[in-house]
């Protein structure tokens, strides 16, 4: 009888002893979440559930808030949008808009002088132009096709205590909202202490403290071969972001238009397959990366190495890979 | 003289239980089975002994072989699930367990050895079943145990 | 059924719990497929795709849809292997009459960057 109770005992010690080992010990959390056109899929390492938990309900609502705020295709009940606003008959209106936006698309319009005009949100037109070409996979808009709707400019964006002035507008933020939202996640996680972390937003990486002794292992994706991967990084508290016309595109006549317009020619570029952008804050390098892609890699590798905490890898071709001076600390 | 017919009939029965229930695939790895064959082999062991239970179970896997699943993986997995479950069971039975207690043992380390031989050929980390194999294995372990309990009985009085 | 029976079933699924607590399932990056113990073909499981694999008997179809990876065809008595999809590291797909296994490796990479 009393060997009974004895190993009783025992197994409730034991059945203790693993929760408390579980309960100290840091777990992987995973959740997935399709916003943005795209899969997102966050992971984060700790050992407290329910503050994991909180942390990924607040993270939905906050890509579903963006996600809804940026659709310019979609209207959503008693939300004033892209779509609303771009699609507004009331002339010189003043639509009020959710501060999230605003701040967005206060964002959006400074970057079209950081980056000498390569990167102008108000160039929805274009945009629809090009893709309705490439999903009828035949011909290319003439000069006079976007020169006739290319009437929107950065300047008609009109902004007054979180209302814009409908204006003709055809805003499109997809270039710079998954870095914005994804910069957003990433300091929402540390302010709450769940510091390691890796969220994979597409193609807009960003990474917290390391879990374990090796930092995080980022595959650049190769092209040509988009099974292949090129080349590994190894980063810690930093953003990777790769821009690329290598999926979204169609072939006419034996060449390839994708899916980023330089603003200045209204065509897409040709002077690499993609670029990859290490550095530390996200929305950073989600503009760098679309901006270098847009120009010639002497340039962009000029401006890379005269900055600070910014690197990055151009993949011309199959043979010709280009980095930047200080590309080691991360390889 | 009896004792072969006996044990013939026993062996007749299980290689009968075996076929029936290689037709229940499990977790789609092919040739992991429930164990319902262990009725005789249970049976066998508390009426004859540990000699003949390894006997019996050894001839009912290779008529099995032969008659229906082939000299493939199938028979490693059975007999590695075989052996570990005469060996738990005969070690159960010292301790004196009941005989459901002795069969559900049996059960658990009959998957316990197919799935480890499994994890062995394979080269699969198929770990993560274990929680569902271990319930699983109670209560076939517990059905065929109060089976096996019910015609040891009856045998016995005859 | 006496006591000991008993404090054994109670063992055996405190055991089985514990266990639950401890399988950690991470999402996967690349499927690796072996045909006959040889690595034939490493798959990407963030990027929608099919593929056809060379079996024993005949090709195998693979599918691969929002990370998670199954057999759509496969020339067999039985059809095991389509039976489920895989998506977790440690999780495989085993095709035997085919000799083909389909595994989901422990993921070197904790991303895969591309546009």
């Amino acid at each position: 009888m009393k060997r009974i109770w004895i190993f009783l005992v025992l197994i409730i010690l034991i059945i203790f002893g693993f929760i408390i080992y579980n309960k100290y010990s840091i777990k992987c959390y995973e959740k997935d979440f399709y916003y943005f056109d795209t899969y997102i899929n966050i992971k984060i390492y700790s050992n407290n559930s329910k503050k994991v938990d909180k942390a990924f309900n607040y993270i939905d609502e906050l890509f579903k808030s963006y996600h809804e705020l940026t659709d310019r295709y979609n209207s959503y009940n008693n939300l004033i949008n892209l779509y609303t606003i771009n699609n507004n008959v009331l002339k010189d209106e003043y639509l009020k808009i959710d501060k999230k936006l605003t701040k967005l698309i206060k964002y959006g319009i400074s970057l079209y002088d950081k980056s000498n005009g390569k990167i102008d949100i108000s160039m929805g037109n274009i945009i629809d132009i090009w893709k309705g070409y490439r999903e009828s996979g035949y011909g290319i808009p003439s000069l006079e096709e976007l020169n006739y709707v290319n009437y929107n400019k950065i300047s008609d964006i009109k902004l007054k205590n979180n209302q814009i002035k409908n204006n003709n507008l055809n805003i499109d933020l997809g270039c710079i909202v998954k870095g914005y939202v994804t910069k957003e996640v990433g300091e929402y996680l540390e302010k709450n202490n769940l510091d390691k972390f890796i969220i994979n937003a597409g193609g807009n990486v960003l990474t917290g403290k390391k879990y374990k002794k090796d930092k995080y292992k980022i595959g650049l994706e190769k092209p040509t071969n988009t099974a292949d991967i090129y080349k590994i990084i190894k980063v810690e508290n930093k953003a990777v972001v790769t821009s690329g016309g290598y999926l979204r595109y169609y072939e006419y006549n034996g060449n390839k238009y994708h899916h980023i317009i330089d603003p200045e020619t209204l065509f897409p570029t040709n002077y690499m397959e993609s670029v990859t952008v290490i550095t530390s804050d996200s929305a950073y390098a989600d503009f760098m990366s679309t901006y270098l892609f847009l120009l010639p890699v002497d340039e962009g590798l000029e401006i890379v190495n005269n900055t600070e905490d910014l690197e990055a890898i151009w993949y011309i071709s199959d043979d010709k890979i280009v980095t930047s001076e200080g590309i080691n600390k991360y390889e | 003289m009896q004792k072969i017919t006996r044990l013939s009939s026993l062996i007749a029965l299980s290689i009968v239980l075996g076929i029936l229930e290689s037709f229940i695939p499990l977790f789609s790895i092919p040739g992991i089975k429930l164990g319902l064959a262990n009725i005789v082999i249970v049976t066998t062991l508390y009426i004859y002994g540990l000699k003949e239970a390894v006997l019996v179970s050894i001839l009912r896997i290779l008529f099995i072989s032969v008659l229906r699943t082939g000299f493939g993986l199938n028979l490693y997995f059975s007999l590695g699930g075989s052996i570990l479950s005469l060996f738990g069971m005969f070690i159960a039975k010292k301790i004196n367990f009941s005989i459901i207690g002795v069969s559900i043992i049996g059960s658990t380390c009959h998957i316990l050895g197919q799935i480890t031989i499994a994890i062995i050929l394979l080269n699969t980390n198929l770990t993560y079943y274990l929680p569902l194999m271990i319930v699983l294995s109670i209560i076939t372990g517990t059905i065929i145990g109060y089976i096996s309990q019910e015609n040891i009985k009856f045998l016995k009085n005859k | 059924m006496n006591k000991k029976d008993v404090i054994l079933i109670i063992t055996l699924l405190v055991i089985a719990c514990v266990l639950l607590l401890f399988i950690n399932q991470e999402k996967g990056n690349t499927a690796n497929v072996y045909y006959d113990n040889n690595l034939v073909l490493k798959i990407n499981l963030n990027k929608n795709n099919d593929y056809d694999v060379k079996g024993y008997n005949g090709n195998i179809h693979i599918n691969v849809k929002d990370s998670y990876l199954s057999v759509t065809d496969e020339i067999s008595p039985y059809h095991i292997c389509q039976k489920k999809k895989i998506h977790n590291v440690g999780e495989s797909l085993i095709c035997l009459p085919n000799k083909v296994v389909i595994k989901i490796e422990n993921n070197e990479l904790d991303a895969i960057v591309g546009d």
